[in-house]
């Protein structure tokens, strides 16, 4: 079935919900309207307004809700319009979510979920990678697709877990991307990142919309006689350490490519993984191409100065391939 | 912090049904509506409030499945029972209402007694003046027998003597951190949670150690937190009244950050609607946890969605050293219900029947699908902050107001007078409960400290629970409610 990201996002909860009775969904705008991106659309009139439920605009107060469903046994999925506005909720998530089990062996089956990321000319609070704030709180899991496929089979994954998952989506794949999507049980596993292709010069580690980005360069860099490898992390928290460093040990040379912005990214953590763990095995410095140090600009011009693009990365490519 | 005596309800009914006059004060709280005039009590305000307001006096919802928040209409214009502009009196500041549909004030006497800065050899300080007069008798149980009222005067002893071998733990250096007392707030810890039945789930703030011993919990669960012991009931990795229990007792466990509870309680009741259960989830927030955006985010949403939340708000007038004239203009925090369309109550929370009597009733109303009810029980935080506030800011006749209205003398005192407490009956129960306690507390020494290996355990479930619904059927069919 061909579906765009935002389809198979909803195909998975609606699926999910119709396996599932304690399954349900809140958030804003999510019913009547169908959601500001439409993942929801016609979910309310298959399923009720109990189970597809239109919120105050109180981030705290959705996430805190679902808490407290998921303590008697129901699996919430929370929508936030975007990303950004989790860090209304950042209280619950960093300290009632992400501790519970640990503190008292309370599980927390919440998937907190929306649209993140930039290249839609948003401006500076509709555009944020807000991953980093979670993937450094121990108890989170935090997930974000790159293909449809993968929209639809982790968040799947993300609905059966019994921990809380930042389920970041990209918007700016959200319509961009459709493919071929398997109907039904087809589940993707919670951290293991996807040769998305494969390459035995150069490894370019990546997730969310960096992956077409990469993969765009690996085409063009192709002909030029230069065999990339794009991994395509798909779950941030808990890391794939093994495919990390298979692909490292494949190629060689590694580059961490993100949209979220330089400082305290994942690139860092990645680094000192392979530092770790493949220092022996590598014949280059890792070499890392990220966001600015700023907060989104708006303007057209400036976002494109701001975000990663596929020149850069191929001069990037070319500079690490010289070793 | 004198508090009104002039309830608004003094005007007449349909004078207050008229529109504010311009000018007026856009914030008071004007009586129910549209629903018939208040109660007779209400238009005799200076009738002194002998017996409570009966149940045909409570606000509805137990029968009538109806939102309170969603019965609220817009009136264009006058009232046409207004008649003529007759333009409301205004109340003068800190006003409050009468009882009325929404409202309810259980206590027995209004608290009249200011607190101001002032300078003191160079140093700010606090200045309470007042009379130093002695508590009224407690209000007469409604619906709890004599073993009841007994059973609940055990718990607030055991509560005290529990908090006693706290203080002497800590001063021998067995307790990791600080002690958090509820000192003199036993009476409100203990009746709140007594009106909770076994499918009602409740979630505890740093002081209620007396709510967690009603539901199940033992003292040696609440001293191996405090010692970070083996074997408490989060084995060493957090602290306090920080636990809990998804299983039979229904217990959320709190987190440090106040107000947070809120939203998670409504959750509990909106997760235990989806199973097709109505149900009370009891919480409770202090003066200064009330202050807090998630408070007013939790409690809309509960409001909103009907949800059987009941909120205890023990203003023991103090938030660490911070007055609570200067976390609110507000004298009487239960007024804020009227903002979310939700009943409230204001009850002595040093009278634990006036206090299991408020809660009763919110119980009632939530496991009828009437929605969420605040609770305002007005009493003192006897104790500093922590273990190791000597809270040196609070005027000592403000300490001594208060200990006449300690609630175990006071209830101690009701019971000998009805004669339901014998002579030397207290003082027996008094040596077994503490014998209890010390019997606990060799148990909870006997814990050893938990092996480090375990700080690296639990941090994800990777299949250790289950997490399911108990009455969700397994395609989605509802069964009937099974408790009450």
């Amino acid at each position: 079935m061909q579906l765009t990201y935002v389809e198979a996002i909803r195909l998975a909860l609606e699926e999910e919900m119709r396996r599932d009775p304690a399954v349900f969904l809140l958030g804003e705008d999510i019913g009547v309207y169908g959601g500001a991106f439409k993942a929801t659309a016609g979910l309310v009139d298959a399923f009720g307004p109990v189970r597809v439920m239109d919120a105050p605009l109180a981030e705290s107060a959705l996430v805190g809700a679902a808490i407290g469903a998921a303590y008697t046994g129901m699996r919430p999925v929370v929508e936030f319009q975007f990303m950004d506005f989790i860090a209304c909720a950042f209280n619950q998530v960093v300290n009632f979510a992400a501790k519970s089990h640990y503190r008292w062996g309370a599980p927390v089956p919440i998937v907190l979920r929306g649209p993140a990321g930039g290249g839609v000319h948003g401006g500076p609070f509709h555009s944020q990678n807000p991953e980093m704030h979670f993937v450094h709180t121990p108890g989170l899991k935090v997930v974000e697709p790159a293909t449809a496929v993968d929209a639809k089979g982790l968040l799947k994954s993300a609905i059966r877990d019994n921990n809380p998952v930042i389920f970041l989506e990209h918007k700016f794949l959200y319509r961009r991307v459709k493919e071929d999507v398997p109907e039904g049980e087809h589940l993707e596993p919670l951290g293991k990142a996807r040769v998305a292709r494969p390459g035995r010069d150069l490894s370019v580690i990546t997730y969310g919309a960096m992956v077409p980005l990469a993969l765009e360069a690996a085409d063009r860099l192709a002909g030029e006689g230069l065999e990339l490898e794009v991994l395509d992390l798909r779950t941030l928290l808990p890391l794939d350490l093994e495919g990390i460093l298979a692909s490292a040990r494949r190629t060689s040379k590694v580059l961490v490519l993100h949209e979220d912005t330089r400082t305290g990214g994942l690139a860092g953590e990645i680094t000192a993984l392979l530092q770790e763990h493949a220092y022996d095995d590598l014949d280059g410095p890792i070499l890392r191409l990220t966001a600015a140090d700023t907060p989104v600009p708006f303007s057209p011009p400036l976002e494109e100065a701001f975000l990663p693009s596929a020149a850069r990365l191929a001069e990037s490519v070319k500079q690490l391939a010289r070793y | 912090m004198a508090e009104n005596e002039n309830p608004i309800t003094a005007n007449p009914p349909a004078a207050a049904e008229t529109a504010p006059a311009k000018g007026g004060p856009a914030s008071e709280p004007g009586p129910a509506r549209p629903e018939a005039p208040a109660p007779a009590e209400a238009a005799q305000p200076n009738r002194p409030k002998a017996a409570p307001p009966t149940e045909a006096a409570q606000p509805r919802g137990g029968e009538r499945r109806e939102r309170p928040g969603l019965r609220w209409r817009r009136r264009r214009g006058p009232s046409p029972r207004s008649g003529e502009s007759q333009p409301p009196r205004p109340a003068p500041r800190g006003a409050r209402p009468a009882s009325t549909e929404w409202f309810q004030d259980l206590r027995q006497e209004r608290l009249r007694f200011e607190l101001e800065e002032i300078w003191n050899e160079g140093k700010l300080a606090y200045r309470w003046s007042g009379a130093i007069t002695p508590p009224p008798p407690l209000v007469e149980p409604r619906g709890l027998s004599r073993e009841q009222c007994l059973e609940i005067f055990r718990w607030m002893l055991l509560n005290r003597s529990l908090e006693l071998q706290l203080e002497n733990l800590y001063k021998q250096s067995q307790v990791v951190g600080g002690v958090y007392f509820g000192l003199g707030q036993e009476g409100c810890s203990v009746a709140s949670a007594y009106a909770l039945g076994a499918g009602d789930w409740m979630a505890p703030m740093i002081r209620n150690q007396g709510s967690l011993l009603v539901r199940g919990f033992r003292p040696r669960d609440i001293m191996m937190q405090y010692m970070a012991r083996a074997d408490s009931p989060t084995g060493g990795k957090d602290g306090t009244s920080h636990f809990g229990d998804l299983g039979p007792r229904r217990v959320i466990a709190p987190i440090s950050m106040l107000g947070d509870l809120i939203p998670v309680m409504s959750g509990v009741c909106l997760g235990e609607r989806l199973q097709g259960r109505e149900i009370a989830a009891m919480t409770w927030i202090g003066d200064g946890g009330q202050s807090t955006g998630v408070f007013h985010e939790g409690l809309n949403f509960a409001a909103v969605q009907n949800l059987g939340l009941v909120l205890i708000v023990e203003n023991n007038l103090w938030a660490y050293s911070t007055p609570l004239q200067k976390q609110t203009r507000i004298r009487d925090l239960a007024i804020r219900a009227r903002a979310y369309g939700i009943p409230a109550m204001i009850v002595d929370g040093t009278d634990p029947f006036q206090v299991y009597q408020a809660a009763h009733q919110a119980v009632e109303r939530a496991r009828a699908g009437g929605g969420p009810t605040l609770i305002e029980a007005k009493l003192m935080r006897m104790k500093g902050h922590a273990i190791h506030d000597p809270a040196a800011y609070v005027p000592p006749p403000m300490l001594e107001f208060w200990r006449l209205r300690d609630p175990i003398t006071r209830l101690e005192g009701w019971l000998k007078q009805k004669g339901w407490l014998e002579e030397g009956a207290a003082e027996a129960l008094r040596r077994e409960v503490d014998s209890e306690t010390l019997a606990e507390r060799d148990a909870a020494e006997a814990s050893p400290m938990p092996p480090p290996e375990r700080a690296f355990e639990g941090v994800y479930c990777d299949g250790c629970h289950q997490p399911r619904p108990r009455f969700l059927g397994r395609g989605g069919r509802r069964r009937p409610q099974a408790e009450s």
